[in-house]
């Protein structure tokens, strides 16, 4: 299945890519993700799937949209 | 006393006559400084229901006892005075090098009384304190003021001064210093017109009192690189604040058409990828490690400051997604000095009650040229409209009518910040319960929201985190004086401020220490508001009620077809209030107040309102 990853902010710049498309197997978690693309996992993050926050085990779906975020605090 | 040079200027205009007061170390242990020297000397010298633009008002420059002082972003102030947008409590921070002239000039704050008989610049070198004419500036913009003022005393100088939206009393006129910095949205830029205060500028040369002068001169040094190589590590800085933009816009957050809308296709036109890709210049504050300003050429070539408020709220609010469009937008702001908050939900208010039946005009959404035009006439109070326009949201929405003041994007008369809470429970609340109407430095609370409770929920956990986010950002910042990113961005730990006290001070206070004094400054504030409002209640802290319409329900994306809902947000609010000590109204009980150590000031404010 197809999903979209989106990362925002100095995520860009640390992990080299601002959106991309993946082919995933069905089955794949929110977490398994971060690897896939090479999250630095010890980087204070947020992830949302399709805008709302996501449980790491979270299974995706295809079309998901993925956003992995560093924590911002709203100056 | 360490860590207080323990004097304030007080300069009346009027009489062009000043003094040098000294106050106690009750006083200062009591208050510290900044927010809290600004609050208790409004509180105590203010009548009630004056005028905010009579004479009577005061001006208020409060610094706290580690502003100058080189550290992690320490060159900040608090400019402060009863405010022309709401009528209550007003402040504002701003980066400026007055924090450190001023201190070095002897003082620790600055009143200033009455009113000029002309245009003035006060021009205050250590002892010698000068009321010079500014008639050559009087008309003209804040870069332009900046200049000739730059140009008679060196660019080292502190310097805080007005536009013409400040000299035409628009009520959200703010004060401006260095490249793009502005503070004081609660009018404070007004409050200086309506005394003909074009500027304060300030040059101090006394070492500032400190218990252990060496150590924190080491420890300061020390932090600055360290904050500087975090932030490297981190990046923040690649988009600095306007990196939440696209967060926003991912999360339904973003302010679009006045709030209507929570996201956009078109929102990455000026996102923070965009607005690097733009960067020409970054411009910070004294003693910065973590410059913020990033700064662009706007449609005509002029170079413009940048954040997210600006962005969000000169651009995809009015949807405008041109980035030297909406740099051109926040370069007038600047220039006139107008809030860029407020001006842009003027605007979009504006465009918004137009399409609504409202009002009337050929102004529209997405209309740059329109926008740049309206803000000019807003700073002139030029015409019928400009001039109904620079009285802010709240005002124009009496006179319209038509229900209107449903999307008059306020609070207690202030525009919200550039966070579209349409359904963020929390975050609505930390507008709502701002002292100072809506405003994000208080509390930020979306990221909790959606990453450690549920967004649906309306929570006590919600109201605790808003209470402890504002004894940090609303109260240690703000009378400490610093400013907040090291820590709220990039984590710096928030044991190094009482460390920074304690050096200057040679006390041994902790964090509790000073969640004490936080707590006794915003129960000192409501009481402000008490004596202004005295038949106030809880509505007061509910934001603006369209966002509980569900007519304006979002019809996709993540919360389609949600809103707030007023039962559960009054539960929220409930929970707050029990909290902090409250009553139904939202106003401090007498225990709360007796513990706080404000029983005289609450004999004060029962010659006005009633306490429970």
């Amino acid at each position: 299945m197809r999903i979209t990853v989106k990362l925002i902010g100095p995520f860009i710049q640390a992990f080299g890519f601002s959106e991309k498309e993946l082919d995933v197997p069905s089955g794949t978690t929110a977490d398994s993700v971060l690897d896939l693309v090479a999250v630095d996992r010890s980087r204070p993050k947020i992830v949302t799937r399709n805008g709302r926050a996501v449980a790491p085990g979270e299974e995706l779906r295809q079309g998901d949209r993925l956003v992995i975020s560093p924590i911002y605090s709203g100056g | 006393m360490n860590g207080w040079t323990g004097h304030i200027l007080r300069v009346d205009l009027t009489s062009k006559t000043f003094k040098k007061e000294t106050f106690t170390e009750e006083f200062a242990l009591k208050w510290i400084g900044g927010r809290g020297f600004a609050a208790k000397i409004l509180y105590d010298e203010l009548k009630p229901g004056i005028d905010p633009l009579g004479p009577e008002n005061k001006f208020i420059v409060a610094l706290g006892p580690i502003a100058g002082i080189p550290a992690p972003n320490t060159g900040k102030a608090v400019v402060a005075g009863k405010s022309p947008m709401t009528g209550g409590y007003g402040d504002g921070n701003l980066g400026t090098r007055v924090a450190e002239h001023l201190r070095k000039a002897g003082y620790d704050a600055l009143i200033v009384e009455g009113k000029a008989d002309r245009p003035t610049m006060l021009y205050i070198e250590d002892d010698k304190v000068e009321f010079l004419p500014a008639d050559a500036v009087w008309g003209q913009g804040t870069y332009e003021t900046n200049d000739w003022i730059y140009a008679k005393y060196g660019k080292g100088v502190g310097v805080i001064n007005i536009g013409q939206a400040g000299e035409n009393l628009v009520r959200y006129a703010v004060v401006r210093s260095l490249e793009g910095r502005a503070g004081g949205r609660t009018g404070m830029g007004a409050v200086m017109g309506s005394k003909l205060l074009k500027a304060v500028v300030v040059k101090g040369s006394k070492p500032i009192p400190q218990a252990d002068a060496a150590g924190m001169k080491k420890a300061g040094h020390d932090d600055l690189r360290e904050v500087h190589r975090i932030d490297k590590e981190t990046g923040w800085s690649i988009q600095s604040t306007n990196g939440v933009l696209a967060w926003c816009n991912e999360v339904a957050a973003l302010p679009v058409r006045n709030f209507r809308k929570t996201h956009h296709p078109d929102a990455w036109k000026v996102d923070g990828e965009r607005l690097n890709d733009a960067r020409i210049a970054t411009y910070g504050c004294p003693n910065c490690t973590m410059r913020c300003g990033i700064t662009i050429h706007d449609d005509e070539g002029r170079e413009s400051e940048l954040d997210y408020e600006n962005i969000g709220l000169l651009g995809p609010n009015l949807e405008i997604f041109d980035l030297p469009e909406v740099g051109a937008l926040n370069y007038l702001c600047d220039d006139y000095g107008i809030d860029t908050m407020s001006g842009g939900c003027v605007l979009s208010f504006y465009a918004d009650a137009i399409e609504h039946g409202a009002a009337t005009g050929d102004y529209r959404f997405g209309d740059a040229a329109g926008s740049k035009k309206l803000l000019g006439m807003i700073a002139r109070r030029e015409g019928e409209i400009g001039d109904l326009l620079a009285e802010g949201t709240l005002r124009a929405a009496l006179k319209f009518g038509r229900g209107s003041e449903a999307y008059a994007m306020q609070v207690k008369g202030l525009e919200v910040a550039a966070y579209n809470c349409k359904f963020i429970p929390g975050m609505a609340l930390a507008f709502g319960v701002s002292p100072i109407g809506a405003h994000h430095k208080e509390s930020w609370v979306i990221t909790f929201e959606l990453k450690s409770t549920s967004r649906e929920s309306y929570g006590r956990e919600k109201a605790q985190k808003v209470i402890e986010l504002q004894r940090i950002r609303g109260g240690l910042f703000e009378y400490i004086v610093a400013c907040r990113f090291p820590w709220i961005e990039v984590g710096w730990d928030l044991e190094n401020y009482p460390k920074y006290f304690n050096l200057v001070s040679g006390l041994n206070w902790t964090l509790d220490d000073f969640w004490t004094v936080s707590d006794r400054i915003y129960s000192l504030i409501k009481l402000f508001w008490l004596r202004e409002y005295p038949q106030t209640d809880r509505k007061l802290d509910y934001p603006p009620a369209v966002w509980f319409d569900p007519a304006n329900a979002d019809t996709e994306g993540p919360i389609a077809g949600k809103v707030l809902e007023y039962d559960k947000y009054d539960g929220l609010l409930q929970h707050y209030y029990d909290i902090r000590g409250y009553d139904k109204r939202g106003i401090p009980t007498r225990a709360t107040l007796e513990r706080l150590g404000l029983a005289e000031e609450a004999r004060a404010a029962e010659k006005f309102g009633s306490l429970t």
